[in-house]
């Protein structure tokens, strides 16, 4: 069929411009039969993001496991802890059976099981990551057209806001801790409403470019005569600082429409707790706002906190965090787990449902926000009791725009994490090669559960 | 009719007479009330509102406000018209002023009760109430729930199947009300026991001082109030009660009756209490838990009510604020001249429930030991009663933007062919 | 296997924190260069301002009432110290945006029309236009200021450019100002302090801290917050690199109200009162606990220490056995005394009937490490030891078999820890961090005193390697007896002000500035003193990787 003009330009102008909305209900005629890529095969710009809860899920030595399938690949039942995730089941995959590798360094407890998942590397000390995070390459790849490259959060209400995103491996950055703060972040001073057709530059934005590129001038003078050490932070700042400088360039192009971009309402401030419950609240609430976040086109990546690795929640009223009860539960003779600690692990996974359930609510294309989205969801550990860093669960969730072969269960036992990193950050859309230090290095993604 | 309400000086001259500077106790508790409302036994098994053997028919219903102003005189479409939201002159907040003119020639049957015909209360009619005898008869009156018979708490009869009193502790909408009030820090009452002897928990020579404080409560993590916060002793000129006691097995008893003051959780704030007692037992957990009794005047009770809008407490309450007055001196059992003077008073129980806290003398220096009167120290802002503006104003707010207020011969303007299908 | 003796432990600590401080893999003795390669002037630290540190700074040169709303990036702990962990940090992009919209915020005061003559100190000839005269002294006059050393003339240049060129585009002169203040509040010059070094006239070949290098360190001990002028002038004038010149300053600063500030900060630090901005405690069990304790709590013992130290001057191991404290109304409820003051705060000792002592035995300590609904022996013990005896504990073992160690539902915590003593995987570490734990039991999760548990007596006896001492007050007067205790006093004080991990090459130093300390009493404002009069003080280290430019750029040049 003969189009009024060449495609290859229209596309060009729609895949390379500052601005592209999935929100957009895109022409038939440009999609392939289902709906799911640009004719000519690209695929429709994909959103990324990493999701952590602290303590793992049950998985005992003796055979007594409450989130592992029993059966693998596709159509995989619903297991106790995994039962907030029925309703996307057919969206995620679980991987289980993998695990990290320390070459001889010890294993930190409540460290160095994500922080092989999220660098590569098995940590020397914990206080810091040994690499860069695979998230930041994902950013570098895909999230330099929107105002902010990437939003980190944490949802534990935790002393200190936690974040794992790190690319100098010893400062991480700074999440936002309440529903309201991101709000304001988002949707608070500076935000554009794509959808409004009073669009005018904003004359302050050449003002504030201005101010910083009078820092920029000094930027040779500043880094003479400095140590490797301290070069290193300035060039931190000096990123930071050009990423606020992408940030004024988009928002001085008029933004595409969203059709599924609604400006909410301010949400209220959250109870002043970090029991279960209100940490699952908050987790609903700012998934909400990073969902309509995503879908207002200000953002393509995102690292979301639920707990920290070594949580300090619990459940309300009761005087034991669930971190120790972890330890101190004994194993149910009969059972063969520990049952309080698993009936808190199913509180805490409905976080995660919670979550991926926002993401699946907004309309985008022929799907959903999730479809067009991967979210790569992980622990600290295996079974807590132990510290184990051996069979530590993760999930790919979302349809990758199309590239995700979700809904399997991949049993890989005794391979490493890198594995379903590396497949994380291939699947959305990083051109990475390979991942990981050591024996967790690896050039071999799970193909399985790639289109 | 005239009232006599029993001035601050008359209450400190009875103070210095009864009580004399006591020596230093041997110890002392101290307390913050936390609730206080009118003691009301409920007598159903569940709900709120169910029948019982308090109120064999529930809680007072809802009248038919139209027949009701039919009754007054008014045609069916005046009162449906009256009723009607879509009608300008009824405020969305202050209820519908007209209301007021029920009496003989449209007479404000609020400021002016016996200008209608009494409507009637339902009262309790059960045996059982809580309180106190106030009369040393044990053969007049209820039996409390522990079996002790003449407690005398006339209020509780007449008012008990009110819907803004009746409910289990602490669940009745009135109560409610105005605790909330209390405990955002409208005010704070305070109590202070102390005795001469050995053992707290049996000792015949107890005092007992009521006071006010101007110190906050503080709320705690989960709404309660926080017990063991500091208060001090306000020097008041109207609210301070002083007590004779002795204790036994941890009650305190009052040993002989005091005229006092208290401030009172409702719409009137003075709560005067003639031959007051009390009865209040001091808890394994530290709290404080009983009554304080008396002979209160009733008709300030009936003019508070009046003075929060006749139309909204109507509304809202289910009464008509007529049948309160009516009832209240039918029933009212006490008069403070001898048996043969007018009965001004009706006995009645405060229930109270307070915390530990500490209380601290005016000047904030020391723990308040001594259970004296400090009212010669009392600011005379202390001496100003409540404002009284809305029962002079006819027990309704005026609309300000209105040409023609409510009254007598206002025009009702009903609408051309508003009939039968109408408000209620 | 984890170090089984205080000597080992001291040891994996300083390897452990040598080991974070340095983030490439260069070796850690190349960065004791003390022999320049070249006579340039080289920079030797790069840290960022803490919160407090930048608003005291805005309240210094602009006036305490200016309002800063934004959120401040969150400071990381190193070595038991924030100040160490300044080292690492930088800005991440979120926080560029907090930073950058708190300048915007910051500077829009400034020229506000109520306070833009003061604020400004000049008028421009036409308010509508530019005006390099009035541009150019607010700029030099308020840029020395927060980059802490006059602006060179490159930089000047930028910042009245932005000032003229901010004038044209907005029409107003003010406007222009307010661009150029914004540009040096985000400039890393003002948000890190950039540690100059120089060489040294004195001895050829070596090099040393320049002179406003010097006067910041002083300035953010001392008083938390940018040099003030007279400072600035000693640098200025060369009279900061002389014994008797320094003295002054050090004389002036100590004696000054603003030394309270300078106290304080190190205080929040060292005690790790940052704990506060989040604390959560579970209602249920603590009902007593709300916002108003939490600050309550964290003034109390910032007000009690710096009474005890600063202002009475007392012997520094008192504060683990002074029971002369602050309280207000709040926290006489916590402590369930009464509060007999009509004002905020009044003094109070507590009586030996409350079992407190000291520090230990406030909320604050007792609170800031237990849990949300329960108290945590192991957690007070770590944190007695890491903070007052600079003894970090490391991190569990992976392996620890939890088998024997089972929940209690009845008896008391101590018998559940005192199980970990008798399993071989976590004897090391707990035998060290539980007992001056234990011995706090007494006070709960919220440092109420609770003398059983589950309905039995707790007992607060404990061992401490051979030495043994019962409940909080035996534990005061072992602290008070710990020669640990004034040394690692030493060694913070020393790494707060010099921004470095001491490791063992400071040892003698360090030592010989103990028992100096200890001669003079333990005294804090002499300590200080002290330590920043000695030549370590100021000793710059030069790191390795350190480039010459090509042509050369001086620390601190006047146009």
């Amino acid at each position: 069929m003969s189009l009024p003009f060449n495609r290859r330009s229209v596309m060009r102008g729609l895949l390379g411009g500052a601005a592209v909305c999935v929100g957009i209900p895109t022409l038939d005629q440009f999609l392939n039969g289902n709906g799911t890529a640009y004719a000519e095969g690209a695929k429709l710009p994909v959103r990324f993001g990493t999701y952590f809860w602290g303590l793992g899920l049950t998985d005992t030595p003796t055979g007594g496991t409450r989130w592992v399938p029993t059966k693998t690949g596709a159509g995989y039942e619903i297991t106790p802890e995994l039962e907030s995730l029925a309703r996307v089941k057919d969206k995620v995959s679980v991987f289980s059976g993998f695990r990290a590798i320390g070459d001889g360094k010890p294993n930190i407890v409540h460290w160095s099981g994500h922080a092989s998942i999220m660098s590569g590397i098995a940590p020397g000390v914990s206080t810091r990551f040994d690499g860069p995070t695979l998230d930041t390459k994902v950013a570098d790849a895909i999230g330099s057209s929107t105002r902010f490259k990437s939003l980190d959060m944490d949802a534990s209400m935790s002393r200190k806001g936690v974040s794992y995103s790190t690319r100098s491996g010893g400062a991480f950055a700074t999440p936002e801790t309440t529903p309201l703060t991101l709000y304001e972040r988002i949707f608070g001073e500076g935000f554009q409403d794509p959808n409004s057709d009073n669009w005018k530059p904003d004359p302050n934005l050449m003002l504030k470019q201005s101010v910083l590129s009078a820092i920029t001038d000094q930027r040779l003078a500043l880094m003479a005569n400095v140590g490797k050490a301290d070069q290193v932070k300035l060039d931190q700042y000096f990123t930071s600082l050009r990423e606020m400088e992408n940030q004024l360039a988009v928002q001085q192009t008029r933004p595409e429409k969203c059709e599924s971009c609604v400006i909410p309402s301010p949400p209220k401030e959250p109870k002043r707790a970090a029991s279960v419950d209100v940490v699952n609240s908050n987790t609903k609430q700012m998934a909400r706002l990073l969902a309509m976040a995503m879908a207002c086109n200000q953002t393509r990546v995102f690292n979301f906190v639920h707990t920290a690795g070594a949580s300090e929640t619990y459940v309300a009223g009761e005087s034991k965090i669930y971190h120790q009860i972890t330890h101190d539960e004994p194993t149910d003779a009969r059972l063969g787990y520990q049952p309080v600690t698993s009936r808190i692990a199913g509180m805490v996974m409905q976080g995660l449902g919670d979550f991926l359930n926002e993401l699946d609510a907004i309309k985008e294309g022929s799907g959903t926000l999730l479809d067009n989205s991967l979210v790569l969801a992980f622990s600290d550990t295996g079974y807590a009791k132990i510290h184990s860093i051996e069979n530590i669960p993760m999930f790919l969730a979302g349809g990758a725009g199309g590239r995700h072969k979700a809904g399997q269960h991949i049993a890989n036992k005794g391979e490493s994490v890198t594995r379903v990193s590396l497949t994380a950050m291939q699947l959305a859309g990083a051109p990475v090669g390979e991942f990981g230090a050591g024996t967790m290095k690896t050039a071999r993604p799970i193909s399985e559960v790639m289109a | 009719m005239k009232h006599q309400l029993i001035g601050a000086g008359f209450a400190s001259l009875i103070a210095t007479l009864v009580f004399p500077a006591t020596a230093a106790a041997d110890w002392t508790r101290s307390y913050v009330v936390e609730w206080n409302e009118p003691a009301m036994y409920y007598g159903a098994k569940s709900g709120v509102t169910d029948p019982g053997t308090d109120c064999p028919k529930g809680t007072n219903p809802e009248f038919d406000w139209v027949k009701v102003m039919v009754d007054a005189g008014y045609t069916k479409a005046e009162a449906q018209w009256l009723r009607d939201p879509m009608n300008p002159t009824r405020s969305p907040v202050h209820g519908q002023n007209q209301m007021a003119f029920r009496g003989k020639d449209k007479e404000n049957v609020y400021t002016h009760p016996e200008s209608v015909a009494d409507p009637g209360l339902t009262g309790v009619s059960g045996t059982i109430a809580e309180g106190l005898n106030l009369d040393d008869d044990t053969k007049n009156g209820f039996t409390s729930p522990t079996g002790e018979t003449g407690i005398d708490n006339t209020f509780y009869r007449t008012l008990g199947c009110w819907k803004t009193y009746r409910a289990p502790p602490r669940l009745s909408s009135g109560a409610l009300q105005f605790n909330d009030a209390m405990r955002d820090g409208g005010w704070t009452t305070v109590i202070v026991v102390s005795g001469k002897g050995n053992d707290p928990m049996n000792d015949s020579n107890v005092r007992v001082g009521v006071y006010a404080s101007a110190d906050k409560m503080v709320k705690d993590g989960n709404g309660g109030i926080s017990g063991d916060y500091t208060f001090r002793i306000l020097p008041h000129a109207r609210y301070e009660a002083l007590f004779d006691a002795k204790t036994v097995d941890g009650a305190i008893l009052s040993t002989k009756p005091s005229d006092v003051m208290i401030r009172d959780a409702g719409y009137t704030q003075e709560l005067e209490l003639l031959r007051a007692q009390v009865n209040l037992k001091m808890q394994d957990d530290g709290k404080l838990k009983g009554y304080i009794g008396g002979y209160r005047p009733w008709f300030p009770v009936y003019k508070g009510w009046v003075n929060a809008r006749g139309p909204v407490i109507e509304a809202l309450t289910w009464v008509q604020l007529p049948g309160v007055y009516y009832a209240l001196k039918r029933n009212a059992d006490f008069s403070p001249t001898g048996p043969a003077g007018e009965k001004t008073h009706i006995s009645y129980a405060m229930r109270i429930e307070a915390l530990p806290a500490f209380v601290m003398t005016p000047d904030g220096t020391k723990e308040a030991t001594d259970i004296v009167s400090f009212k010669a120290q009392a600011s005379p802002e202390t001496a100003k009663p409540q404002s009284w503006k809305v029962w002079e104003d006819g027990g309704v707010i005026p609309d300000k933007t209105a040409k023609i207020q409510a009254g007598p011969t206002t025009p009702l303007n009903v609408p051309a062919g508003y009939g039968a299908a109408g408000g209620q | 296997m984890r170090a089984t003796s205080g000597l080992l432990c001291a040891i994996a600590l300083g390897a452990g924190l040598l080991g974070s401080a340095v983030l490439t893999a260069s070796p850690p003795s190349s960065a004791w260069a003390e022999k320049a390669a070249n006579t340039q002037p080289i920079k030797v630290g790069v840290r960022r301002l803490t919160e407090s540190q930048y608003r005291h700074t805005i309240a210094d040169l602009f006036g305490p009432d200016i309002q800063i709303n934004a959120r401040f990036e969150p400071d990381k702990r190193e070595g038991g110290l924030l100040a160490l962990g300044s080292a690492q940090l930088s800005l991440t992009s979120s926080g560029f945006e907090q930073y950058f919209s708190m300048a915007s915020s910051i500077a829009d005061q400034v020229v506000d029309p109520t306070r833009r003559d003061v604020a400004v100190g000049c008028k421009p000839a036409n308010a509508k236009k530019a005006d390099a005269a009035c541009s150019t002294a607010f700029i030099t006059r308020v840029g020395e200021r927060l980059f802490r050393r006059p602006l060179t003339g490159a930089e000047l240049k930028s910042f009245t450019n932005v000032a003229s060129m901010g004038a044209e585009r907005t029409g107003s002169f003010d406007g222009g100002i307010k661009l150029a203040l914004a540009g040096m509040l985000m400039a890393p010059e003002y948000l890190f302090r950039i540690e100059t070094a120089e060489p040294d006239p004195g001895k050829p070949g070596a090099y040393r801290l320049d002179g406003y290098s010097k006067a910041s360190r002083l300035s953010y001990l001392m008083w938390d917050t940018a040099p003030d002028m007279e400072l600035l002038a000693a640098a200025k004038t060369g009279a900061i690199h002389t014994e008797a010149g320094l003295r002054q300053q050090l004389v002036r600063m100590t004696t000054s109200p603003r030394f309270q500030d300078g106290a304080r900060a190190f205080f929040v630090d060292m005690l790790q009162l940052d704990g506060f901005d989040n604390m959560i405690k579970d209602p249920v069990a603590y009902p007593k606990f709300n916002q108003s304790v939490s600050d309550s709590a964290k003034e109390q013992t910032l007000r009690t220490t710096i009474d005890l130290l600063v202002n009475q001057k007392r012997d520094y191991r008192e504060l683990f056995t002074s029971n002369e404290t602050f309280i207000n109304r709040y926290l006489a409820a916590v402590y369930k005394v009464p509060f007999a003051s009509s004002e905020e705060w009044a003094r109070y000792t507590f009586p030996d009937s409350s079992e407190r002592a000291g520090i230990l035995t406030q909320v604050s300590f007792l609170s800031l490490f237990a849990h949300p609904g329960s108290s945590s022996p192991t957690r007070r013990g770590i944190k007695v030891h890491e903070i007052f005896m600079c003894e970090p504990t490391p991190d569990p073992p992976a392996d620890v078999d939890f088998s024997k160690v089972q929940a209690l539902a009845n008896g008391t915590v101590r018998v559940r820890l005192l199980d970990h003593m008798q399993n071989a995987g976590c004897t090391s570490c707990h035998r060290r961090s539980d007992p001056p734990g234990l011995a706090l039991e007494h006070f709960d999760g919220l440092g109420q005193l609770r003398k059983a548990e589950n309905g039995v007596p707790i007992d607060v006896t404990a061992d401490l390697g051979g030495k043994k001492f019962e409940g909080a007050v035996g534990l005061a007067g072992y602290l008070r007896d710990e020669p640990r205790i004034p040394a690692c006093l030493v060694r913070n004080v020393y790494s707060y002000g010099t921004g470095r991990t001491a490791d063992e090459r400071d040892e003698d130093y360090l030592t010989d500035q103990t028992a100096m300390f200890a001669k003079n009493g333990y005294r804090l404002p002499d300590l200080m003193i002290q330590i920043a009069s000695s030549p370590e003080f100021f000793k710059p280290i030069i790191p390795a990787g350190a480039r010459p430019s090509a042509t050369p750029v001086s620390s601190s040049a006047t146009p």
